[in-house]
Parts: C-alpha cells; sequence; structure tokens
C-alpha cells in the first residue's frame, strides 16, 4: 500500500514510517497541512494518515477540503485528543477512523490496512462474503462452513461479519470493540478474547483447517 | 448597597406596598360606599312599599264597610304589632278613634284622598325595658269621610343597621392602611434581607470560600428558589474547581512516582553491563510501565473531563438495552472466569444519558466484579425502577469492601490491600461515581444479596 503520512513532528511521523515500512507499505510524509493536501491531491495512496494539529492547515480542515474537492482516498486521524467527541468531529469531517495517540504498533498497521481493504470493497454493494469454505449470506442471515450450517447468536453473527470483510488482515481487540460493540474505551477484563473463543468453537472447532488465527501481540485474522 | 435603619425605604418591594396601600384605600372607599347605597336605599324602599301596602289593605277595609270594618282590623293589628307598625285613626274633626298615640303627631292633608308621607318620632319602650325615642317613618291620609287615618313603621332597627354598616366603614378603612403599610414595611425588610444575604454569600465567594452557600430558610417562595439556584450554581463551581485541583494535584503526585521508578531503572541498565537480552527484557518491561503510566494518566483525563461535563451532553437513550449491550460483552468473560451471569433488566427504561460514558460506568463495575470474586461464584446485573429513578445494580459473591472503606474506595487511587496485585489504575470506582453524579445520581456501595460478604454497588440516575 501506498500511505501519505501528514505529521509535523519529526520524530513521531518518523517512527509512523518505520512502522508501516516496515509492515511493508510505502510511505510519503508531508510535514504540514498545505503540503500534504496537495500531496493528496496529486499523488495516488491507498490510505492517509493525518495528525489533527498541523501547522498551516488543521487536519480536519485539510480532510474536509481534500474530500469537498472529490477526494475519495480514505484517511485515519492520528490525535492526542481522543474523547469521543473529537472523535465524532474527526469522522463528521470526512475521515474513516481515529486513532488516539499514543499507540501501539500494531494497532495503527491493523487500521491502516483495513482502510486500504475499504476502499477496494465499497464499490459492489456485498450480499455474501466467503473466506475459505465460510460463507455468510448477509441477507438470508446463514452462515454455513462446506455443508454445516452454523448457529450464531446474532452478536457473535456481527462478530464474524466484521472479521470476514476483513479477511486476511490483522484485527486488533480495539477494533473489534469499536466496530462490533461501538465501545471507545477498554474494558480490562480480556472480553473480546473470550467471545472469539466462542466463535472459533462454531466455525472451527470441527474443522481440520483453522480459519481464524490469533496473531500474537495484536489481535486476530480470519484468513482461508 | 442598603444598609441602615431606612434602607427599606428605598427598596422596590416597599414601593410596591405603599402602592398597594393607596390602591387598597381607594378601592375599598367605593366599595364601601356601593355597599352602603346599597343597603340603606333598599331597606328604605322595602320601609316604603310595606307601608304602602298596609295603608292599602286599610283604606280597602274602611271602604267596604266604613268604620265598623277598619276599626277591629286596626285594633287587632295594633294589639299584635304586626311589623311594628303604629296606627292613628280619628274624625275629620281631630277626635281620636282609636290608635297607639294620644294624639296625631303630624298634620294631615286638607283633601279627601290625599296621601301624605311624614315622619315623626314616638317615645316607645324596647324589650329590653328602657324607654327611648323611636324614629318612624309614616304615610298619612284623610279618608272620603275626611277622618284622618296615619300608618307608620318603626325605623330604628333598619337605622341601626345603616349606622353600624357606617361605623364599620370608619374604623376599618384607617386599620387597613395601617395594616397594609405595616404589611409593606415587614415584605420589603424581608426582601431587602434576603437580596442582602444573597450579595454577601457573593462576596464571600468572589473572595474565595467556595463553601459559602445563601441561606434556604424553607419558605418556598422566589427568594429561596432564587438561593436554591445559586446555591446549585456555586456546588457545581466548586466541584469544577475542586475537580480541576484534583487532576493537577493527581498528575502530580501519581504520575510522577512511576515516572521516577522507570527513569531509575533505565538509569540502571545504562549502567550495568549490556548484553542484548538483558537490554531487551529491559526496554520489553518499560515500554509495559509507560503504557501503564499512559493508562493511569488517560484515566485521570477522562475523570475530570467527566467530572466538568455538563448534563447538556445527556440524551435520551434507551438504558435497558445499554446495559443488555454490556452484559452481552461480559457474559462469555464471567463464565470464562468460572463466575455464573445473570441480568435481569427491567425493558425500555428510557433515561437522559451520555451512552459512551455510562456503558464504560457500568463495564467499570463489572470488571471489577470479575476480578475480585473468586472462581465458581456469582455476579449479577439487575436494572429497575423505583418511581422515577433507574437502579443498575452489580452485585457480585467476591469479598466485598468493609464498610469502613466504602466511602474511602470511591476516591482517586485508593485500592485496597488485597487488590494491588490485580492491574488497575485505581480510578475505576471514581469514575464510576463521577459518571452517576454526571447523571444526576450517585454510587452506593453496599453487601451483596448474592453472599454476606459480596460487593453490591448501584447506579442510581
Amino acid at each position: 500500500m501506498r500511505v501519505l503520512v501528514i505529521e509535523d513532528d519529526l520524530e513521531q511521523s518518523g517512527f509512523i514510517k518505520n512502522v508501516l515500512t516496515g509492515a511493508g507499505h510505502d510511505v510519503v510524509t508531508a510535514e504540514n497541512g498545505e503540503a500534504g493536501l496537495e500531496e493528496a491531491r496529486g499523488g495516488y495512496f491507498d490510505a492517509l494518515v493525518v495528525d489533527r494539529m498541523l501547522p498551516r492547515k488543521p487536519g480536519l480542515k485539510l480532510v474536509q477540503e481534500f474530500r469537498d474537492s472529490g477526494g475519495t482516498t480514505p484517511a485515519l486521524f492520528l490525535s492526542a485528543l481522543s474523547d469521543v467527541d473529537n472523535r465524532v468531529e474527526g469522522l463528521q469531517a470526512g475521515a474513516d477512523d481515529y486513532l488516539a495517540k499514543p499507540f501501539a504498533p500494531e494497532e495503527l498497521i491493523a487500521r491502516v490496512e483495513a482502510l486500504g481493504r475499504r476502499q477496494v470493497s465499497n464499490e459492489p454493494p456485498v450480499t455474501k462474503l466467503k473466506v475459505g469454505d465460510l460463507e455468510m449470506d448477509l441477507l438470508s442471515r446463514n452462515v454455513t462452513r462446506g455443508d454445516t450450517k452454523i448457529d450464531l447468536q446474532p452478536r457473535e453473527f456481527k462478530l464474524l461479519e466484521y472479521l470476514m470483510r476483513h479477511a486476511g488482515q490483522t484485527v486488533t481487540r480495539t477494533m473489534l470493540l469499536e466496530g462490533v460493540w461501538n465501545y471507545h474505551f477498554d474494558p480490562q477484563t480480556n472480553v473480546i478474547d473470550v467471545h472469539i473463543s466462542r466463535l472459533r468453537a462454531k466455525i472451527d472447532k470441527e474443522f481440520d483447517k483453522q480459519l481464524l488465527q490469533t496473531v500474537r501481540g495484536a489481535g486476530y485474522c480470519l484468513t482461508a | 448597597m442598603t444598609s441602615g435603619p431606612f434602607a427599606f425605604l428605598r427598596t422596590t418591594s416597599f414601593r410596591l406596598a405603599l402602592i398597594y396601600a393607596l390602591l387598597f384605600a381607594v378601592f375599598s372607599a367605593g366599595l364601601m360606599g356601593y355597599l352602603f347605597q346599597a343597603t340603606v336605599g333598599s331597606l328604605r324602599t322595602e320601609a316604603k312599599s310595606q307601608l304602602e301596602a298596609e295603608l292599602r289593605a286599610l283604606a280597602v277595609a274602611y271602604n267596604t264597610g266604613g268604620k265598623e270594618r277598619l276599626e277591629p282590623a286596626q285594633r287587632e293589628r295594633a294589639l299584635v304589632r304586626v311589623r311594628n307598625f303604629t296606627y292613628q285613626f280619628e274624625t275629620g274633626a281631630g277626635r281620636k278613634i282609636v290608635g297607639d298615640m294620644a294624639e296625631m303627631p303630624v298634620t294631615p292633608p286638607a283633601d279627601p284622598g290625599d296621601v301624605d308621607a311624614v315622619t315623626f318620632e314616638i317615645e316607645g319602650r324596647r324589650p329590653t325595658g328602657e324607654v327611648s325615642i323611636i324614629p318612624i317613618e309614616g304615610r298619612i291620609v284623610r279618608l272620603s269621610n275626611q277622618s284622618v287615618l296615619l300608618v307608620g313603621i318603626e325605623m330604628s332597627d333598619r337605622l341601626a343597621v345603616v349606622g353600624k354598616i357606617n361605623q364599620a366603614i370608619i374604623i376599618a378603612a384607617p386599620i387597613g392602611m395601617i395594616l397594609a403599610l405595616i404589611g409593606g414595611f415587614f415584605t420589603s425588610r424581608y426582601a431587602a434581607r434576603r437580596a442582602e444575604a444573597l450579595s454577601e454569600t457573593s462576596v464571600a465567594v468572589m473572595a474565595g470560600d467556595l463553601s459559602q452557600r445563601v441561606p434556604v430558610i424553607g419558605s418556598n417562595d422566589e427568594f429561596d428558589r432564587l438561593a436554591s439556584t445559586v446555591n446549585a450554581m456555586l456546588t457545581k463551581i466548586e466541584t469544577l474547581m475542586s475537580a480541576t485541583r484534583h487532576a493537577g494535584d493527581a498528575i502530580a503526585h501519581d504520575l510522577r512516582s512511576p515516572l521516577s521508578r522507570l527513569r531509575n531503572r533505565l538509569e540502571e541498565s545504562l549502567r550495568g553491563p549490556m548484553d542484548e537480552m538483558t537490554a531487551r527484557d529491559t526496554l520489553g518491561e518499560t515500554v509495559e510501565e509507560v503504557d501503564q503510566v499512559l493508562a493511569t494518566f488517560n484515566a485521570i483525563l477522562n475523570l475530570s473531563r467527566v467530572r466538568s461535563t455538563g448534563e447538556e451532553h445527556l440524551q435520551k437513550l434507551n438504558v435497558s438495552e445499554l446495559c443488555a449491550d454490556v452484559a452481552d460483552l461480559f457474559e462469555p468473560a464471567c463464565e470464562e472466569a468460572g463466575l455464573s451471569f445473570e441480568a435481569h433488566i427491567k425493558p425500555d427504561l428510557y433515561a437522559k444519558a451520555d451512552q459512551a460514558l455510562l456503558a464504560q460506568a457500568l463495564s467499570n463495575l463489572v470488571d471489577n466484579a470479575i476480578k475480585y470474586t473468586p472462581r465458581g461464584g456469582a455476579i449479577a446485573l439487575n436494572v429497575e425502577t423505583a418511581d422515577k429513578d433507574i437502579t443498575i445494580t452489580v452485585s457480585d459473591t467476591g469479598p466485598g469492601i468493609p464498610e469502613s472503606d466504602r466511602e474511602r474506595v470511591k476516591g482517586r487511587f485508593v485500592r485496597l490491600d488485597d487488590a494491588r496485585t490485580q492491574a488497575g489504575s485505581g480510578l475505576g470506582l471514581a469514575l464510576v461515581e463521577a459518571v452517576a453524579n454526571l447523571h444526576g445520581g450517585q454510587l452506593e456501595l453496599d453487601e451483596s444479596a448474592l453472599g454476606a460478604s459480596g460487593l453490591k454497588a448501584s447506579l442510581s440516575l
């Protein structure tokens, strides 16, 4: 993926660049809002990582103007302002995700990769999801693996849907809490792990090939 | 500032009292005048019509039977003194035929058929025995044979009523005026004093004493309501001020020590021998510790944010659904921890709430319950209503919190001894309480209904 990182703190932007490069992505950096907007309009990128407080043009304004001028590249806000209200502001300005500083490197990678994915998959309206022999019909809400029908609770269905929409990429616990439960805080108990292991018991237990993998130190990955 | 013994003269309410007193005087004068006219007038009209009816009746008696009919009728009437009538009947020559008086007290009209309205006085004996002059209103007529008939009606009782009314007006009007002025005086002095109390409190608060409050005396009037509102405002200001101060203190005290520890560790490893394995271990531990510091830092910020959030942020939402979601999130984790979990949630309870904060507060409570309840225990989440309050209760069968510590654990960074081994910022319950307060409720800790030693945490909204 080609990622544009717009961040004025050079140390921070160097760190982000290292992290993303380490995960196999190409990174271009810009140091202020105006240069960043120009760069975003000019070059082809799969994702934008934008700091909220930038010199010359604040991040919110940058993303807003970029969207107003027809830019569709998905954007992720990085910000020390991590309030729910700040997050809502960011998303209303046109960003696709919001990550509070400081963050774990794995969290950043997972979220940026999820962004790149989103652009590809938002074109045809999807009614069926498929990962290996695991299939989900979003209309009839049927889930099957091979010939076996799998019964899921509503919440398990949402969880699996999220994982299938992000198939092949790492999904962190925080992303699951946000995406499936819509919670923006971190419960201290490992609640997500237990939900995952329940889901795993239903979709993987009886089968040879394990689809739902644990990514150590990061999260989970559903892959064929 | 209003002060001095005559300060009330300059107050709005005294001026109002004065105006009201004048209006009262004018109004009562009008009312009493009307009353006087109405009563006296109607008394006279009534007397007149009675007199004329009596005169007519007697005239009819005379016309149909002459003197022989009139006399017994009159005599009979005079005997029973019907309705205080007085009669006198005499010949054309002025000789008394029959009557209540010694002689005719007034001059009769000259021509037969003429009727004159007359007033005169007689000496009468009251039922009490005393002799008094009784005013009489009468009609006198000369009949066709020149004889003269007088019928009179006593006015004394009626005039006495009129006199009493007059007397009442004369006494009541000045008393009313005086009472109105006294009322105005006290009202204005009361208002001046209450305003003064408000002003004194404000001065004290401005001088820095945020604990000052305007006295509420229980009169339940607009002054009390104003005082309550001002007091609520002062409480909010005091809370915000102390939250800000607390956040500052917390950052100073509670981040300084882990940061010093961190610094010491790095310093030490810099001095010691440095092979890759120990360096990696040290760095790994350091990252963990920094994360912990950051978590604490976030918790402090979050807490002060909640404490300074206003109620205007709250939106009406389905609290039952929110609680069910939290229950749904934690239920598998409870099972994993070997705990039975039961949720009894009364459906469709709505309240003005902050979705994110309430969910977080509730998560903190369930989190705590899972952490401190030994395997094999039970956790229950109950959502009920009493009156208009929604009570969310999380109970467990864990060791509980001794009664003496229950208030203390709600504070910042208070962790009971046996909890130090557990991860956590020590701000969990402080946040829950702040969220409860934001929703106009409170956090109550009590013995669990599930077991003698467990903990029951109730959030009332």
